[in-house]
């Protein structure tokens, strides 16, 4: 009995050291950005702000750059990406997994293939076609390039292929065609599926940096990643603004995460995250 | 009409719910997307990577050849970024292996409060590179960075982490492993999950202690998800790029030192304009992701039945 | 409506799942596709919906051919073995939804649905989910979805096997209640001969893909035509005994250890032929036909089995408690008329 309790200490202590660990920098992103100027000249740093309701880095924060811009910069390239992108990905799942044509998988594979070319790889001619297209330096640049998902179709059509057949038949024998079938049965039914692809996709989508980097220059189209680079850049080496600027970008993902914590460890757990 | 066509026998290809042209109906929206921004930049990549004195506004050149090749190998710079970008994996994987193998056991026990574990594990895995490496760049500050601060408590010196040319991968590193860790022990975790619970039973029935059945029943049971982990942690590391940004201000490390391949791409194509080059990095990094995933699928296939 | 089958092939790339099969189907009857698995029932049932297309031959109804005509224009309701219910919608939904999809205003396929609900007697679980019941239950939601749209034809797939032995009984009566009020023309695959036996107003016994015989079950029984249909049906199973006929006319075993003699001399002198004898057929009466052993006697509840040594032969008969017969006693056999039947060796045709 007492060495059972031995190995609970044990594993207890290590798992508050672990996430201690894991979880500082997020302690410290946010007590810094509460911190005075006279707080950051300490050292060693001190643990905790001085003052644990000073807002004034974040007040500072939006007036030299436009955070909030930033913000809904953000929020209406990833909606839109995740509203086509899972468009997108349940008509191919399903075509993939449902329907019959000619070559089916012989595509499927060769689509497989492609799945690993890094995307880093695929850049350089990307921004050549949407500088063709004319829409550098637009929210829609942002977007475009990520309205199909190999990796998440891939996903969802595995999923579609364990639901049974003879639901398809029942409901094709009632009458209802293939795509009613698609939305009424199919997608109501892989729903969970479908919430986990879109929080991958969400986070991806809202961390996105490379790709915008490369095609977005004026400051009004910037995203949070990348305003909150140009702000470091631009505004120089105030740690405790930029703290601020940083936690700013974060929470929303943090609490997307708290909230759909199950979804992205399943989700991750069945296919790794892309990239 | 419709009938005899939905029906008929024979039609190869088709089935009997949905007619030829059906299925391209659904996959159009999907099919462009994946035609115009992977399939085609692919291919012009592997062109444009052999076309001699490429020029991007006019698309002239002058011959194909394996000049961009012969030029990026020589090129001390890309050497360098390979070097960076080998050892970046050589001490990422391993150690963040090894540690995320260690807390995913941990967090595998059945005990109070291992939701609350879980979140605080996982919770690095949602956040953006760059706002999160700009937290570590004010911790591995020399001067009133934390990390110096809580080795100073130890009698280390101040190490200058980003801005001693030498220290610069290292700080690297420790993000990267920092970073890499809640997706690792997730893999793990899982793979931990599907171990059936009768061979520790059969284990304790037997009288074995703890280490033992961890060395003897988890790791070895463990082996094919740790070797997919490691494999697609080397593909994700052989891609290290996002992280210098923040640490370095943008710079691959304090004097153009801390290349990696992906920087060395990203810098030929959008700073130099080298745009051959930039392909023909390109093409060397897709043959190490290439080797990587072939190793992936072998491991996959061999241990599938493990 | 009846259903005509006209030389129906179906061929896999590499089985002929169902070979040149023709027969009808009577209006109004519930009848039995039996066979062992394997031997193209299903794939006759998934012709008849449609779900597969035809290779060669003509399916009509009544007047139609509905070879070509795909599956939601036949107007069938097929029950799937799994059920098929849609996991993420009640009962009611789930029975409405063929209603739904013909656009029927909402009143009125909720009225009709609550009428099948209560045909089937499922009404009372209407909010649930597919997952909140059991299988039977499931079923006879299935059972309503397939009949709401009121079929011309209504097919079933192994209806009983997903359940327990006691929900099997069960769920039979009810099969066999809810055709009788609905009098559709009813069509349902099982490869369980008892199942088939004890409700359907006749059976269609196929093997490899090929029509052995069409019959009510208890013709079936009585008067099988080919071996396999012997076989096939009856429990505990009939006996086989490899033989040929003798210069009388009668069976003689194979190593000439003994002679059986029969009721009727229909067999052509030498000819090989097997003998099927059920366990019901042998009584112990005047008119002796065979010399026999006691070998081992067995009680199963009411009854009680024996196995007897007829020559070589050993076989598995009903024996009367009445007797006092003991093991190793030699006894005289009398073959019934009924029971007793003589294949033909090569072909399996009866003689």
């Amino acid at each position: 009995m007492k060495k059972f309790n031995v190995k609970k200490f044990f594993v207890y202590f290590f798992l508050v050291i672990g996430a201690l660990i894991m979880i500082f920098p997020f302690y410290w992103m946010i007590i810094n950005s509460l911190k005075t100027a006279q707080d950051m000249t300490l050292y060693p740093p001190s643990w905790t702000p001085s003052n644990w309701f000073n807002f004034e880095n974040y007040k500072v924060a939006f007036e030299k750059a436009p955070f909030a811009l930033y913000f809904l910069n953000s929020i209406i390239v990833t909606i839109s990406c995740l509203i086509i992108t899972t468009f997108t990905t349940i008509m191919g799942a399903f075509a993939f997994s449902r329907l019959k044509f000619k070559g089916r998988d012989l595509i499927f594979s060769l689509l497989l293939g492609l799945m690993m070319v890094p995307f880093e790889m695929l850049v350089i001619t990307n921004y050549m076609t949407v500088a063709k297209i004319g829409i550098i330096d637009t929210l829609f640049v942002l977007i475009l390039p990520f309205t199909s998902s190999i990796f998440y179709t891939y996903i969802l059509r595995n999923f579609f292929l364990s639901i049974p057949d003879s639901l398809y038949y029942s409901a094709r024998i009632d009458g209802a065609s293939n795509w009613k079938y698609l939305w009424r049965i199919m997608v109501p039914i892989a729903k969970p599926s479908l919430v986990t692809i879109t929080i991958l996709n969400a986070i991806t989508c809202w961390n996105s940096f490379y790709w915008t980097l490369l095609v977005i220059n004026s400051d009004a189209k910037r995203t949070l990643p990348y305003g909150l680079y140009a702000f470091m850049t631009e505004g120089g080496s105030d740690m405790k603004l930029m703290m601020a600027a940083a936690t700013i970008t974060i929470v929303p993902m943090i609490i997307l995460f708290l909230f759909a914590r199950k979804y992205i460890v399943n989700g991750v757990a069945r296919g790794g995250l892309k990239g | 009409m419709a009938a005899a066509v939905l029906g008929s026998k024979k039609k190869s290809g088709s089935g009997i719910f949905n007619t030829k042209w059906e299925p391209f109906i659904y996959l159009a929206p999907f099919l462009i997307g994946i035609i115009v921004f992977t399939l085609y930049p692919v291919i012009n990549i592997v062109l444009i990577s052999f076309k001699e004195g490429y020029r991007q506004i006019t698309g002239a050149f002058t011959g194909y050849g394996l000049g961009n090749y012969a030029r990026i190998l020589s090129d001390p710079y890309f050497i360098n970024a390979l070097k960076n970008t080998a050892m970046y994996v050589i001490f990422v994987v391993p150690i963040s292996t090894v540690l995320s193998l260690f807390f995913a056991n941990l967090l595998n026990q059945k005990i109070k409060g291992i939701a609350i574990f879980q979140t605080a594990f996982f919770l690095p895995m949602v956040t953006s590179v760059t706002a999160i490496g700009l937290v570590w760049k004010l911790m591995f500050n020399d001067r009133i960075g934390v990390i110096n601060a809580v080795l100073g408590l130890f009698g280390v010196e101040p190490i200058g982490w980003l801005i001693d040319p030498s220290m610069n991968i290292w700080a690297l590193i420790i993000y990267g492993i920092w970073n890499m860790m809640p997706f690792t022990i997730i893999l793990l975790l899982s793979g931990l999950q599907n171990i059936d619970p009768l061979y520790y039973t059969a284990a304790r029935v037997d009288g074995a202690s703890s280490s033992k059945q961890f060395f003897r029943i988890t790791v070895p049971l463990l082996a094919p998800t740790i070797g997919l982990t490691c494999i697609i942690n080397m593909i994700s590391a052989s891609k290290v790029f996002g992280e210098l940004f923040p640490l370095f201000n943008g710079s691959p490390g304090t004097a153009y030192n801390l290349f990696t391949v992906v920087y060395y791409i990203y810098y030929e194509f959008s700073v130099s304009r080298h745009l051959g080059y930039a392909a023909a990095a390109s093409i060397i990094l897709f043959l190490i992701v290439f080797v990587f995933t072939m190793i992936q699928l072998y491991v996959q296939r061999k241990w599938k039945y493990y | 409506m009846q259903i005509k089958i006209d030389h129906l092939t179906k061929k896999f790339p590499d089985t002929v799942a169902v070979d040149d099969f023709t027969m009808d189907f009577e209006s109004g009857k519930l009848t039995a596709l039996l066979g062992p698995s394997g031997c193209g029932k299903s794939t006759m049932l998934n012709m008849l919906a449609g779900i597969l297309p035809v290779t060669e031959g003509h399916i009509y109804f009544d007047d139609d051919d509905v070879t070509d005509m795909p599956p939601q224009k036949r107007g069938v309701g097929l029950v799937f073995q799994n059920y098929a219910l849609y996991p993420h919608m009640t009962v009611l939904e789930n029975i409405c939804f063929p209603l739904e999809i013909q656009k029927v205003n909402k009143a009125e396929r909720i009225e009709k649905a609550k009428e099948m609900a209560k045909l089937v007697q499922i009404d009372q679980y209407l909010d649930r989910l597919p997952k909140e019941l059991s299988g039977g239950q499931q079923q006879r939601v299935a059972i309503a979805r397939a009949l709401i749209k009121n079929p011309r034809l209504l097919l079933l797939d192994e209806p009983l096997s997903n359940l327990d032995a006691r929900l099997r009984l069960e769920m039979r009566e009810e099969i066999r209640r809810i055709q009788q009020e609905t009098k559709v023309t009813t069509i349902f695959v099982t490869h369980d001969q008892e199942e088939a036996m004890s409700i359907s107003d006749s059976i269609v016994l196929m093997k490899n893909g090929v029509l052995m015989q069409v019959d009510k079950p208890q013709e079936l029984y009585d008067d099988p035509k080919h071996q396999f249909v012997a076989s096939f049906l009856g429990n505990p199973p009939i006996n086989m005994i490899d033989g040929k006929i003798n210069e009388d006319g009668d069976f003689e075993l194979l190593d000439n250890s003994t002679v059986i003699k029969l009721n009727s001399k229909v067999g052509q002198v030498g000819q090989e032929v097997v003998l099927g004898i059920r366990p019901e057929a042998i009584t112990f009466d005047e008119v002796k036909n065979a010399k026999a052993e006691i070998i081992q006697r067995y009680t199963m509840g009411k009854e009680e089995l024996a196995n007897i040594k007829i020559g070589s032969a050993e076989i598995r008969v009903y024996l009367s408690s009445d007797y006092t017969y003991k093991t190793g006693d030699i006894i005289e056999i009398t073959l019934r008329d009924k029971g007793v039947f003589l294949f033909d060796k090569e072909s399996g045709k009866r003689l």
